[in-house]
């Protein structure tokens, strides 16, 4: 009772009955108060905000203080400047005006090309022949040198118009008839009334020839594979390709956004390791829906001839639940009894074989332009989402209508594909078989290539350019890892001056042109050597061809046995 | 004709027959006056003025973000209902055999609950010249887009859609006669690639020809104008370059950096405050992490921009250049041919020497009536290019006819052949240009763009009014391009009118007649008048317009250039 008494007469010594406010204060609080009750009163649904204010400070009114900070908060936040974004440039450096400028005068740019290298290596333009006065037929005339030199009816051995029928009399009357009506140009993608007739007669012709439900066309072979595969990948999606596919399929996995894992070239038991080990891969990590997954190769390889092994491909996809794509810019119109490609060679069936095929009408077609092939959704899909044909014109109209034509006359025709098939054996069993050659040269084509692809053995190249192939793509590799990307190699360098000069001996002794694989160094990204190519056309007489080869046997001996 | 088997392909059409010279007008309609002629001036070096851009009224930016709200919902209420309860119509988005769908749900949305609600206003299958007129194979569409049955009839539609800035797609004339002969002389077949085979004397004149008409000292052709860009900048940029590229730069140019791995920074349309903070701001940062100095840095921009219509500030951007040592890339895939007093692109109608500019590119597809494209550099350039650019050494190269045709085109511009058509050409669309430009400000709508693009882009805004438009303006026998997101900012849908030399006056007063009472019906004249000469709303009558403004638009004064 007494201790009680204590209490209650020392709480007011020690604190005032309550704060003392100023009165002006408390004056001006509540005439501002009363306004805006007034005014908030007067706005429509205002009283049901002073309701829920007051409602929500009875029931809680640490509530309506949180709410306060937020509002105050966020008008805060609405205020102050955006901050800068904290990117990989976040490290900025105070710098005073003067440093500044001192900073922008010092930077000196490299120059737009590389040019230090260009006297060097100015042999590969000269080298490059001009034709004049007329096609690209079997037999040319050409200028080199910047028309310092002149060889009359060379020929031919270099182009890749293999089946000739873009010239037959039928075809060249009916491009003058499409051009008569349709003019040149389509002047407009095909998203904006730039896809003709034709345009979409030479998809359905295509989808029929080969089997598939949906054809696509784009304006130029090489972009085909870069815009496609892009359309259907994004992070995440998982591809497997061969090591030696061409540099538009590099293009295209560098854009596609995917892992990209690689398999030795058209080595199977390697692939299926990767399989197995990607899918174990996918068990552990579980994503919450399954990745696209893509098996990459080339139908005819372009840098080295052969071609991939379908059957065992399909088993594959198959058992590992993948999807294949193949390239088949160059065995379209070669491979199979009637030119149908790589499904057509191996007796499959392409609609169930291959998810996407993308195809050239510039090679043996001896059109322009390139292609798509596949399952209907994946074909209207291309429509809206892949780059190269939304945002690039359609093809000129007579480029289509020879497309079709030669479709046609492909399926009548029961004479020209094996013809070219037959001269391709020749050219194959000729170089393979030489004894004299084996020493210096190994062939890397199969025998259904029209092209011949040989490159120097490794022991040659040893002797002669003191490196090797290996070697080569260790230095591309490093070169690659420091981002040096322009490679100049001095002994890759010399192997390809004397492969060119092989090109130039033939051509000057014998009058028969051949070219080189001509590569771009600073693009490839994979293993790859300096190789010859020699092309066969259906067009070829077999005498002709023969001592072609002939000769085209003698200088190689002679340049690879005259010391340098 | 087609036959009741395959009536849901497009049907293969037989060409008309008719006269000559209808065909010939029908092509390239005729000069029906002299008065109908306008020479562009040269700017003379003098930049560009900061342009005024029109914004519509608070109302209708709501009403279009309300549009797209209500699709949006629509859209995933129907995609909800669809993969419940009817799963074989959506098969392309669910997972099947253990193979996952070709695209996501996702990624997928906008075009198939968007687009597809308005597929029929685009790809419309045609036949024939795409020249002054254009004939469009009549379809009628199933089931909202899903697919088209085609009757076999076509219709002669008005072409404001093709890119045919000088009127060169014809089946006539002295270009398709040297087509024509082309392949008389070298075949239809380009052999294989340039470094191989693929270089004729046929591609070198051409070559020559274009490096002239531009004002480079070498010029190289590829087969595709995409692919000119998507393979040019891996040719000599690597990661320890930088480009700045203007935000609305085309897509292949954005593939071609990507594809070269270089950085990119990019700065607002047009903004060269922006641009000049930017450069200052990298030259002094340099590369991300090592901030070691950028090896070079390159300015991307395009002449005249295809959904804009507006040019790039080609002389604060060459000053700015020259400033910082940068280099300049400029893509005339639609200024070359079309714009400047002598049709040689951008740099002639601002006044400045192309051998200021670094690089330029341009497409031979738009003003040519060809396909392909080109880069124009000086020669030390393009001889390294020459064996570093990929498509040189793997692609195909330009067939033989469309050479033939890019090397006629350019002679009848530059009067070597047939003297004065080529002049001819160019004023009319100048004239066009500026007449039908005009005409739609007065009429009050909203324009975008410079007096002289042969590209006018008008705004529609709303997504819904996008398909009206295009339907109602095929009724009327008008072909239009609408393009909305993801080509345009979300709100700003538009309708694309591009202009060509081979339609007449007529041939516009007959289209402004039907975009006027086709704007009047979807309210579209929206014009502030923020952009007029006057800064008023301008609601001028019809009739007016095609008394006052043939003459007035060959006046500077009444466009803020």
């Amino acid at each position: 009772m007494s201790i009680l008494q204590v209490n209650d007469t020392s709480i007011p010594d020690v604190l005032p009955p309550s704060i003392p406010i100023p009165n002006f204060i408390v004056t001006s609080f509540s005439f501002i108060w009363y306004h805006l009750y007034t005014n908030i009163l007067r706005i429509p649904g205002g009283p049901y905000i002073i309701h829920y204010i007051n409602k929500s400070y009875d029931d809680d009114p640490y509530r309506t203080w949180v709410e306060i900070g937020l509002v105050l908060y966020a008008i805060y936040y609405y205020l102050s400047k955006p901050r800068q974004k904290k990117g990989l440039q976040s490290n900025r450096p105070k710098l005073s005006p003067q440093e500044v400028d001192s900073l922008i005068d010092e930077w000196q740019p490299e120059l737009l090309v590389e040019n230090t290298e260009l006297s060097k290596q100015s042999w590969r333009l000269a080298s490059i022949p001009e034709i004049v006065d007329g096609g690209i037929d079997t037999h040319i005339d050409l200028t080199r040198n910047f028309g310092k030199e002149r060889f009359n009816n060379v020929f031919n051995m270099a182009s890749n118009n293999f089946l000739q029928m873009s010239k037959w009399p039928e075809v060249i009357e009916l491009v003058k008839k499409t051009i008569k009506n349709y003019g040149v140009g389509a002047c407009g993608p095909a998203g904006f009334y730039g896809n003709q007739d034709v345009h979409y007669t030479l998809e359905y012709d295509l989808a029929e020839f080969f089997g598939t439900e949906g054809a696509v066309l784009y304006g130029q072979d090489f972009c085909v594979a870069s815009s496609v595969l892009p359309a259907f990948t994004k992070r995440g999606d998982v591809i497997v390709a061969d090591d030696q596919v061409s540099l538009a399929l590099q293009n295209a996995l560098q854009l596609s956004r995917s892992t990209v894992y690689y398999f030795e070239h058209n080595n199977m038991e390697s692939l299926e390791n990767l399989l197995a080990e990607l899918t174990d891969l996918e068990k552990k990590d579980k994503p919450p829906a399954i990745p696209r997954k893509f098996i990459v190769t080339e139908g005819l390889f372009e840098n080295s001839g052969d071609i991939a092994p379908l059957p065992e491909l399909v088993k594959l996809k198959e058992k590992y639940k993948f999807r294949l794509f193949v390239d088949e810019n160059l065995s379209i119109g070669v491979l199979g009894a009637t030119g149908r490609g790589l499904a057509e060679h191996y007796g499959m069936n392409r609609a169930t074989a291959i998810d996407i095929t993308i195809g050239s009408l510039a090679t043996a077609i001896g059109s322009s332009g390139g292609f798509c092939l596949g399952d209907s959704v994946m074909s209207q899909h291309q429509r809206i989402g892949s780059n190269a044909y939304c945002f690039s014109a359609s093809l000129p109209a007579y480029t289509v209508t020879t497309g079709s034509k030669i479709l046609e006359l492909l399926n009548k025709d029961t004479v020209v594909v094996p013809q070219l098939q037959y001269l391709s054996q020749l050219l194959f069993n000729f170089f393979t078989k030489d004894l004299q050659l084996q020493k210096f040269i190994d062939v890397t084509s199969c025998i259904n290539s029209p092209i011949l692809h040989f490159q120097l053995t490794e022991e040659f190249r040893r002797a002669r350019f003191n490196y090797s192939s290996e070697e080569l793509f260790e230095t591309i590799s490093t070169l690659q890892k420091r981002n040096v990307t322009d490679k100049y190699i001095e002994p890759y360098e010399n192997e390809e001056k004397f492969l060119q000069h092989i090109v130039d001996t033939i051509l000057t002794k014998h009058n028969i042109l051949i070219t080189r694989n001509t590569i771009i160094l600073k693009h490839e990204t994979l293993p790859i050597v300096p190789s010859l190519k020699v092309c066969c056309n259906a067009g070829m007489d077999t005498q002709e061809l023969q001592s072609a080869m002939e000769a085209i046997k003698a200088s190689v001996l002679e340049c690879c046995t005259t010391a340098n | 004709m087609s036959t009741p088997a395959n009536y849901t392909r497009v049907p293969l059409c037989e060409p008309e027959e008719i006269p000559l010279d209808v065909k010939r007008e029908n092509e390239f309609g005729k000069l029906t006056s002299q008065k109908y002629l306008h020479q562009v001036e040269s700017l003379h070096g003098r930049p560009l003025q900061k342009t005024i851009i029109d914004a519509p009224p608070y109302y209708i930016s709501l009403l279009t973000y309300l549009n797209y709200l209500i699709l949006l919902i629509l859209g995933h209420a129907h995609d909800f209902l669809g993969v419940t309860f009817q799963r074989n119509k959506h098969l392309d988005i669910l997972e099947r055999d253990g193979l996952a769908p070709w695209y996501s749900n996702f990624e997928s949305f906008y075009v198939r609950r968007l687009k597809m609600r308005i597929d029929d206003c685009f790809s419309r299958p045609t036949t024939g010249v795409p020249g002054r007129f254009i004939r469009c194979i009549d379809r009628i569409s199933h089931n909202l887009n899903e697919y088209y049955t085609y009757s076999g009839s076509t219709t002669m539609c008005l072409n404001l859609s093709s890119y045919n800035y000088l009127g060169f797609a014809q089946s006539e004339g002295q270009c398709t006669d040297a087509a024509i002969e082309s392949v008389d002389k070298y075949g239809v077949h380009s052999g294989g690639s340039r470094t191989q085979i693929g270089t004729t004397d046929l591609q070198v004149l051409a070559e020559k020809l274009i490096a002239k008409f531009v004002g480079k000292e070498d010029a190289m052709i590829f087969s595709m104008g995409y692919g000119t860009n998507a393979n040019f900048f891996n040719a000599f940029m690597d990661s320890k370059c930088l480009v700045i590229s203007d935000e609305l730069n085309h897509t292949s140019i954005r593939t071609g950096v990507r594809l070269s791995g270089a950085a990119v920074r990019t700065f607002k349309h047009g903004d060269m405050e922006g641009l000049e903070k930017l450069i200052r701001e990298q030259i002094v940062l340099g590369q991300p992490k090592t901030n070691r100095p950028w090896k070079k840095i390159i300015i991307c921009v395009e002449g005249l921009y295809s959904m804009e219509g507006t040019l790039c500030n080609l002389p604060v951007l060459v000053a700015l250049k020259k400033k910082y040592k940068c280099y300049l890339y400029v893509d005339e895939a639609h200024s070359i041919g079309a714009m400047g007093p002598t049709g040689r692109g951008v740099c002639e109608l601002f006044g400045i020497d192309p051998k200021e500019i670094d690089v330029l590119m341009g497409t031979l597809t738009k003003s040519f009536g060809a396909a392909g494209g080109y880069i124009a550099c000086d020669k030390w350039i393009i001889d390294r290019l020459r064996l570093d650019i990929s498509t040189a050494s793997y692609a195909e190269p330009s067939p033989p006819p469309v050479l033939a045709q890019i090397v006629s085109s350019l002679q009848t511009i530059i009067g070597d052949i047939s003297p004065g058509e080529g002049t001819e050409r160019l004023q009319r669309i100048a004239f066009n240009s500026r007449y039908l430009r005009l005409g739609l400000q007065r009429l009050g709508f909203i324009v975008y763009g410079v007096a002289d693009s042969p590209v006018i882009p008008m705004l529609l805004y709303c997504p819904s009014k996008m398909p009206a438009f295009s339907r109602m303006m095929l009724q009327r026998k008008i072909a239009v391009v609408v393009v909305a997101y993801p080509a345009t900012p979300l709100i700003e849908s538009r309708v694309r009118f591009c202009m060509s030399a081979s339609l007449t006056k007529e041939d516009i007063d007959y289209l402004l007649r039907h975009v006027d009472e086709v704007g009047e019906k979807l309210n579209l004249k929206l014009g502030s008048g923020k952009s007029s000469v006057d800064g008023k709303p301008q609601r001028w009558d019809i009739e007016e317009v095609i008394r006052r403004t043939p003459e007035d638009c060959k006046d500077d004064k009444y466009f803020i250039i």
